[in-house]
């Protein structure tokens, strides 16, 4: 039986009152619920404060580039399916720079849990406005409010073919490590985007601003509705945050398409030349 | 030269005219000259055979093929004396009577004859080839069995027929109009079991044998076909071929894949290397090894994207941000292409980091004949692993441990007891984020002494020529053919030349530079650039030798030998 202790490496280091302890929680909550092995999974982080969350969870990490979350991972994912990869991105990392992976991973149907911890706020580089970020929005880089319309990760998802779609608020942190476990049994790419307040450089969407704006989603059932439809009208309302599993389905996953042997990792096989196979190739250039 | 207009089926012909001739035991060159469209623009396909050993696509043209009269128009002055010109011959304009010299022109209606006959145009390649065969004298049954081996699984016993009687046709035709005293009869040596391949597919071999594992690219010319290889054969091999968004995510991926223990290349060309630039840097900093073929286009920008030029020359040496180690390899042959790729793999785990294969569109894309690979001899080092020795204290093993020649054990995610993090940023020996500037420049060292003995280890430059000459030539991949032929012209002109073939660029083989340097009196630097790339790599690195020399061509095709030899002589008139 595992404790979610086990999965502590070491204390953050993240503002007082940061969204992010909430999601450090709620990731150790599940992974102890789940018994999942730190041996046999990794998580890989982007580029943000969300960054050090592989320098706290115990784990195999890999910390790499700004936006490129989602390729590293799925490169894993793919080379030993048998690993748990753990993607964990902001909202800058996975709907800006990395919107291109983001919307291509997940149409591939890569075998990951993504977490978007989404502050509406480049709080790392100090406080300019991203994707997420409200029209108006006053910053060091919007002095005169935000003139882009923001985008919405989810929705984008569901745009994409994706078929695991849920919302999480770092607030919320039993019902988050909730999302996380049903996550961790979906076979495809599973999204949690997390709203995720930055108590530094975003004073207006504050937990006291989101906690008057969520509604918890009544997914008792385990799997929220199929219906795409009716996920994408809950996307569309501005004023209620449906917090839950938003979408799901069943699809085969990337790593079921496109590799050979699903019992053979292409980690650590035996990398001795088939003579014979390549001899046989060869033939064709006679 | 077969030459003609996009969708004129100029490189069906030009390939299987190719394979003829090596299947009569040939060496053989070919080199495309083809437009970036599907249909429509000036295209052509030269096949050049010899009983000697060639490396490029010489300087004239013996027998012309031409689907248009525009075709013969724009190759006149390259058709040597006594060649002879084949032109479809409905569109045929009036040669001009100066051009004529010693030069024979035949009207030849391909497109005409194949309506006539099967109903269809697309059997004037297959007459083509006929008239082509009888020209060169070559072999029927060969050509039959071509068509067998193409067609008969495919299409059926019907279309091998017919096939087999265009190419008769076209043969026949070409009996009737041309002259005994105008064919170019090719004496018969036996196949010598080579095989007739492009430097692509070689590289794809190589990346077969030496055990890749996984394969990300996106899609460009002139480096496709290495992915298209790969992707019908890696399932065979138990591994992955994936199609990314793009070539940030390629590299990024191969990353993540060779990070849990496969091992992993991506491939591409200038625009997809310069968005590689970005995840190079993160292979040096976090020591992952990874293959990236590199075959060069023209550039800058999208350039001239289906033709030949060696401008990325130092885009891999010098680019990206921060200072980390990276080798950079340069084949100048089919058999280097596969010999250096394995090589390549080998290297990147032994010295934990990238590792490039400089090729170009004129290696890359043009089919040449090659001894066959020898798949027996490869060996496959994977580098420094974790053992059970390396155990470290739980919870953090030292993936980046501080050692002598800078090589730290790897170890990959799902084994046990060797949790650590794999950083982008500046880091601990365990892989965990350390800002401190003492651990900065211990870390830098370790990483910049890894390669300290890798000047052992890379392929060294090989010489050409003359060893005690005064003219020294310096070139670097697929400008190898051209140039060991042009130092044949020299020769017959008494000129001697040595001639030295870089296959590393980086790190720069300083002491073998210098050596060859000792005794020249000129040194020429042939490049296809304008900047003269290599040139000033060299003066980057060597500090003393004569001044360099540089012979250059932008033209977005290769050299072809006289260009080199004649630069070379007007410089030492």
């Amino acid at each position: 039986m595992r404790k979610k202790e086990d999965y502590h490496l070491d204390d953050p280091t993240w503002c007082p009152g940061c969204g992010l302890y909430g999601v450090f929680e709620a990731l150790k909550r599940a992974a102890a619920e789940e018994g999942i092995e730190p041996d046999e999974t990794v998580v890989v982080t982007g580029i943000g404060c969300h960054g050090r969350m592989n320098n706290y969870f115990r784990a195999y990490g890999f910390h790499g580039l700004h936006g490129r979350v989602l390729p590293v991972a799925s490169g894993i994912k793919l080379t030993n399916p048998g690993l748990r990869v753990i993607g964990v991105s902001g909202d800058g990392d996975a709907y800006s720079i990395g919107q291109g992976h983001f919307i291509h991973s997940v149409r591939r149907n890569v075998g990951l849990l993504y977490l978007v911890t989404d502050n509406r706020i480049y709080a790392l580089t100090q406080g300019q406005v991203s994707p997420t970020t409200e029209l108006g929005f006053v910053s060091v880089s919007s002095p005169f409010g935000s003139k882009d319309y923001p985008i919405d990760g989810p929705t984008l998802a569901l745009a994409a073919g994706g078929t695991f779609i849920a919302r999480g608020f770092a607030g919320e942190v039993a019902h988050l490590a909730g999302l996380m476990k049903k996550a961790f049994h979906h076979g495809g790419f599973a999204l949690i985007d997390v709203l995720c307040p930055c108590v530094t450089f975003n004073k207006v969407n504050t937990y006291d601003w989101f906690r008057t704006r969520i509604t918890v989603l009544d997914d008792s059932a385990g799997n929220g509705p199929a219906d795409k439809l009716e996920a994408w009208k809950r996307l569309q309302d501005k004023e209620a945050f449906p917090i839950g599993v938003i979408y799901r389905e069943e699809k085969p996953s990337f790593e079921e398409l496109v590799v050979p042997d699903p019992g053979r990792p292409l980690a650590g096989n035996d990398l001795t030349p088939d003579v014979s196979a390549l001899e046989k190739i060869m033939e064709n250039f006679r | 030269m077969i030459a003609g207009r996009a969708g004129d089926g100029v490189l069906f012909t030009g390939n299987v005219l190719a394979r003829i001739l090596k299947r009569e035991g040939w060496e053989v060159v070919t080199c495309r000259d083809f437009p970036s469209n599907i249909r429509g623009e000036a295209t052509s396909y030269i096949v050049r055979a010899s009983l000697d050993r060639i490396g490029g696509r010489g300087d004239c043209l013996d027998v012309l093929l031409a689907f248009d009269c525009d075709a013969v128009s724009a190759h006149i002055r390259e058709i040597a004396r006594g060649g002879v010109v084949f032109c479809d011959g409905e569109k045929v304009a009036p040669i001009p009577e100066s051009e004529k010299a010693n030069r024979t022109f035949h009207p030849f209606p391909l497109r005409s004859l194949a309506r006539s006959r099967f109903g269809r145009e697309v059997f004037k390649n297959m007459i083509a080839l006929g008239a082509l065969s009888y020209v060169l004298n070559l072999n029927h049954e060969i050509l039959q069995r071509i068509i067998s081996e193409m067609f008969l699984a495919r299409k059926g016993g019907e279309v091998v027929a017919k096939n087999n009687e265009a190419f008769m046709l076209g043969w026949n035709q070409a009996k009737d109009v041309i002259d005994e005293a105008e064919r170019h009869p090719l004496v018969k040596s036996p196949d010598s079991g080579r095989v007739l391949c492009s430097g692509n597919e070689a590289i794809a071999f190589g990346a077969l044998a030496a055990g890749c594992r996984l394969f990300a690219s996106y899609p460009i010319c002139p480096a496709s076909e290495i992915w298209q290889m790969l992707a019908l054969h890696m399932p065979r091999f138990n591994g992955a071929v994936v199609q990314t968004e793009d070539e940030v995510a390629a590299l990024n991926m191969a990353l993540g894949a060779s990070y849990a223990g496969a091992r992993a290349m991506t491939s591409t060309s200038g625009p997809g290397a310069s968005l590689m630039m970005e995840a190079f840097s993160l292979s040096g900093m976090a020591e992952i090894p990874v293959v990236v073929a590199h075959v060069q286009r023209v550039g800058p920008s999208t350039g001239t994207p289906t033709k030949t030029e060696q401008s990325d020359i130092t885009q891999w040496i010098f680019g990206s941000h921060g200072d980390f180690p990276r080798i950079v390899l340069a084949p100048g042959s089919i058999e280097e292409c596969f010999e250096l790729t394995v090589r390549a793999f080998n290297l990147a785990e032994k010295y934990q980091c990238p590792v490039i294969l400089m090729s170009e569109l004129d290696m890359g894309q043009n089919l040449r004949t090659a001894r066959e690979f020898d798949f027996k001899t490869v060996v496959v080092d994977r580098g420094r692993l974790a053992t059970p020795g390396n155990l470290a204290a739980e919870p953090r093993f030292k993936r980046y441990a501080l050692t002598p020649d800078g090589v730290s054990p790897r170890a990959f995610p799902g084994q046990k007891n060797r949790l650590h993090m794999v950083e982008g940023n500046e880091h601990d020996e365990c892989g965990y984020r350390d800002e401190s500037p003492d651990l900065r420049v211990r870390m830098m060292e370790k990483r910049m002494r890894k390669l300290g003995g890798a000047g052992k280890d890379v392929p060294p430059p090989v010489t050409w020529g003359d060893a005690g000459a005064e003219i020294g030539i310096v070139g670097v991949g697929s400008t190898l053919g051209p140039i060991t032929e042009a130092q044949e012209q020299l020769a017959a002109l008494e000129v001697k030349s040595k001639f030295l073939q870089l296959r590393t660029l980086w790190p720069f083989p300083v002491k073998d530079v210098e050596r060859f340097f000792n005794g020249c009196s000129r040194v020429f630097v042939v490049e296809n650039n304008f900047a003269g790339q290599l040139a000033r790599l060299i003066r980057s690195q060597v500090e003393c030798g004569p001044r360099l020399e540089r012979v250059l061509k932008y033209s977005s095709l290769p050299f072809i030998p006289a260009e080199i030899s004649e630069k070379i002589l007007r410089a030492l008139a």
